[in-house]
């Protein structure tokens, strides 16, 4: 089922408009200075943070919006703007919260990073990263990639339905810098036609 | 051609799980280590730390959830927790040979993962580790994954599994012993199948 079926899918069961312009649709959410910890919880807090950091007010999306989510990035930088591995190099799962309801479950998002080469496809891995490139304290050079992980199933996220992704570990270290969560994938945004 | 969530339906109803299809549909994977050097990943996932070592509690999914495998990954985990290159710490000479076993089946048999990188695994020569500086390519990442394009295997709910493995020397054809600070760990990635209880509680 393509995507556009499954929105139109998805959006039919539960009752929600299925009219609106098609678009390609990036939510993205900034925490500043995470530091040292065990949980992440992106799209849960939008106090203090700017158009820059975050294109959304609440963790739901409007009325009459929705969107298919395809893959997730998660970016880390330093306070001086460097790109970094997304809490080291140590084992971290994601998951995403729709509704009451967890629609990824601990997936490991750390083999799509790093020297480990590992990533679950050819065209998200982390291309271009080791640990033998000069240490770079300049965010003009950037010696690691964001974080990307494509999903084989589209998730669903319904008009006017919170959502949360949650970022797992013992510990890892995300500095005192920000990180950022971006989901990106097709979706619906209200259009008025000629409503008005 | 069979998709994923065909197949998935199919082993299913074949196993008489009539509710899987009313599951919710996501994207998944479960990894585990070979603390013991033991020889096998995933069988002791309970006795693990999580999320920093394995992100399972039992090496069996619970009623409901189940797992098509399409992509096996073999890795070390370092001392410090990172998760690295098989290839960087015991060669590209090392060659790991396993099977996966569900319930009391074996559904992958003595198949190898080179450590120089696996067949259908370099399209793109994987990662590359350089030198900002410099123009030459100091060293390739090698992919040590085995893709299983268009037949994916289910693991069902509520049935153990684990992957046996031994390495090897692939040019004297020697036993390789796993050391206690690079011990070799795995993912199964895939279509995953989660409990959704819908109205039920």
């Amino acid at each position: 089922m393509s995507q556009v079926s499954k929105l139109s899918f998805v959006d039919g069961k539960l009752g929600a408009p299925t009219s609106g312009q098609q678009t390609t649709r990036i939510l993205f959410n900034t925490i500043e200075a995470p530091g040292t910890t065990s949980s992440l919880s992106f799209f849960k807090s939008f106090q203090g943070l700017t158009n820059g950091q975050t294109n959304l007010t609440q963790n739901k999306l409007d009325s009459m919006e929705s969107m298919v989510i395809k893959t997730v990035m998660l970016t880390q930088y330093s306070t001086d703007g460097v790109l970094q591995t997304f809490g080291g190099l140590v084992q971290q799962t994601m998951s995403i919260i729709v509704g009451n309801q967890t629609v990824v479950k601990n997936l490991p998002i750390h083999f799509n990073q790093g020297v480990n080469g590992q990533g679950y496809d050819r065209l998200h891995e982390n291309a271009g990263c080791g640990t033998d490139f000069a240490v770079s304290t300049s965010a003009l050079i950037q010696i690691v990639q964001p974080l990307e992980i494509r999903l084989v199933t589209d998730i669903v996220i319904p008009p006017q339905v919170a959502f949360e992704v949650r970022i797992e570990s013992n510990a890892a270290v995300y500095g005192t810098g920000a990180v950022v969560c971006a989901l990106s994938g097709y979706g619906k945004i209200f259009s008025a036609g000629n409503s008005f | 051609m069979i998709t994923a969530q065909d197949k998935i339906l199919h082993v299913a109803s074949k196993l008489g799980l009539t509710s899987l299809k009313d599951m919710q549909a996501s994207t998944g994977a479960v990894y585990d280590c070979d603390t013991d050097l033991s020889g096998q990943i995933f069988s002791s996932a309970s006795r693990h730390q999580n999320p920093g070592i394995t992100n399972l509690t039992d090496n069996q999914f619970e009623v409901n959830e189940a797992l098509l495998v399409e992509n096996i990954a073999f890795y070390v985990r370092a001392s410090n927790g990172n998760a690295v290159n098989f290839q960087l710490n015991y060669g590209s000479n090392a060659v790991i040979v396993f099977d996966l076993i569900i319930g009391n089946k074996r559904v992958l048999k003595d198949t190898p993962v080179f450590a120089s990188g696996s067949p259908y695994t370099f399209a793109n020569v994987a990662n590359i580790a350089g030198v900002v500086v410099e123009d030459n390519v100091q060293f390739y990442i090698p992919r040590n994954q085995v893709y299983m394009e268009g037949a994916g295997i289910l693991i069902p709910p509520q049935i153990q599994w684990y992957v046996d493995y031994r390495i090897f020397n692939v040019v004297t054809g020697a036993p390789i012993a796993a050391g206690s600070n690079t011990v070799i760990g795995c993912y199964l990635f895939g279509t995953k199948v989660l409990l959704n209880f819908n109205t039920s509680i």
